[in-house]
């Protein structure tokens, strides 16, 4: 089954599909939904990102509801919905959670999910369910090592360079007021919110410069 | 004309959509019942709230778990959005309107959400104040809309405290208004105590409970008149 649902996802547009076991890490409301499908796609930041994700994770639902398992829908954190009774949820549980404890990658110094294929690249979405997935090995530790570059190249000093593991997850990696008031100040300048500095320049999956102008598809 | 048959595998469709919780079949089975001609207000009671009926006794019986239940009753309100502008006349016999909201202090708003969509349904006019309202809200709004009912929900103990004073402020100003709460920590006890007029254990019977206070607040109304009228 799971090999199944994971072809079947790649088959659409996934780059990216794990799996995680979460017994007995998740809050009381989900405690029976302790399987997570994560997938990833290519963060192009554009609607069709947006709409793959959600397409890709009805996908997921109707695979395991057709065969009987219960599911919860994650959606994208761009895509959250105000106002439903589900979405009081949501904030249980997180992407990178899933995503890190499927072994699709660790927490970067940048705060975000890093592939060791497509760095922070990755568009995130998840569904948890019952259904028994057999968990993918977690990923236990960052492996950014000594590189800096994003603390470097971060315009508000956001990033504290402490580092992520499983066994320590809630370190602070991100000053997130600094990173915050930097988004407002860009916002009331030149109109655009978003700085991104931090995923341009890990060079986990970063294409090379061959790359582009082989005519590859330009991630950022 | 809708055929009988037609108009069965609708409702069952309506119904399996709420208890999948599904949202996008709920909102095509909404469209596809409107769009033969069938009557709104059947698609949503022997439909979608049939649906949602069976989901509260799945999740009276553990079978349904907080997650479930939160996304059949947003799969009930996608199909409710598409039927409600068509729904010519609610028949219960009795309307009125309801001011809600969770006390100061809480933020835990998920029953009172549930609750107010049990009214929705039912074709009360609702207003939400949402949930942490100040105490003093709930007594003003009141006497803004004049609303037959005012209902209170508390998730904890702390904040249940709170409620005893909202009903009596209600009181002094308007003895009439019927006061409902509900929440986890409340029990019939603690409704006897605070002075409610009803307690309500989940949903479902909110309504119940909230009908039968309309219709009899609307009874006591009419025999005012009817006397002052001699």
């Amino acid at each position: 089954m799971k090999s199944e649902l994971r072809n079947e996802l790649m088959g659409h547009g996934a780059e990216v599909v794990g799996f995680a076991g979460l017994q007995g890490h998740m809050s009381g409301e989900l405690a029976h939904l302790d399987k997570a499908v994560s997938i990833g796609v290519d963060r192009r930041l554009n609607e069709d990102t947006l709409r793959l994700l959600v397409k890709l994770q009805k996908r997921t639902v109707r695979f395991l509801k057709s065969r009987g398992y219960r599911t919860l829908a994650i959606p994208p954190d761009s895509d959250r919905k105000k106002g439903t009774f589900i979405s009081k949820l949501y904030s249980l549980f997180n992407h990178k959670m899933a995503a890190t404890s499927a072994g699709l990658g660790w927490i970067g110094k940048n705060g975000l999910l890093i592939s060791p294929d497509y760095g922070p690249r990755l568009s995130l979405s998840t569904v948890l369910t019952d259904a028994p997935l057999g968990p993918d090995a977690p990923m236990e530790h960052s492996l950014c090592g000594d590189c800096t570059l994003c603390m470097t190249y971060c315009p508000s000093q956001a990033i504290t360079g402490a580092e992520w593991s499983r066994s320590s997850p809630f370190v602070e990696l991100v000053k997130l007021e600094a990173c915050k008031s930097h988004k407002a100040t860009k916002r009331a300048t030149d109109g655009k919110p978003n700085c991104g500095l931090c995923i341009n320049i890990c060079p986990y999956g970063r294409k090379s410069i061959t790359e582009e102008h082989d005519g590859k598809k330009l991630r950022n | 004309m809708v055929t009988e048959e037609k108009k069965k595998e609708l409702l069952a469709k309506l119904r399996t959509a709420v208890i999948s919780y599904d949202e996008d079949t709920s909102k095509e089975a909404a469209q596809e019942a409107l769009d033969v001609g069938m009557d709104a207000n059947d698609a949503i009671f022997n439909g979608l709230v049939s649906g949602m009926v069976e989901v509260g006794k799945m999740f009276e019986a553990q079978e349904y778990f907080v997650p479930e239940l939160l996304m059949c009753a947003d799969a009930l309100y996608a199909g409710l959005d598409i039927l409600k502008p068509h729904v010519k006349q609610m028949d219960l016999g009795v309307k009125g309107s309801v001011v809600i909201g969770t006390v100061e202090g809480d933020v835990h708003d998920i029953g009172k959400n549930i609750v107010k969509m049990m009214f929705d349904v039912a074709g009360f006019t609702v207003y939400d104040l949402g949930r942490d309202v100040p105490l003093d809200k709930f007594v003003q709004e009141q006497l803004r809309t004049d609303s037959d009912l005012v209902c209170l929900s508390a998730m904890m103990t702390t904040t249940m405290t709170g409620m005893k004073k909202v009903i009596d402020d209600l009181r002094a100003k308007n003895p009439n208004v019927k006061i409902m709460i509900g929440g986890a920590p409340v029990s019939q006890d603690v409704a006897d105590k605070y002075g409610a007029d009803g307690y309500a254990k989940d949903a479902t019977n909110a309504l119940k409970d909230a009908i039968n206070m309309i219709a009899s607040l609307k009874k006591m109304k009419d025999e005012a008149e009817t006397r002052k009228a001699k």
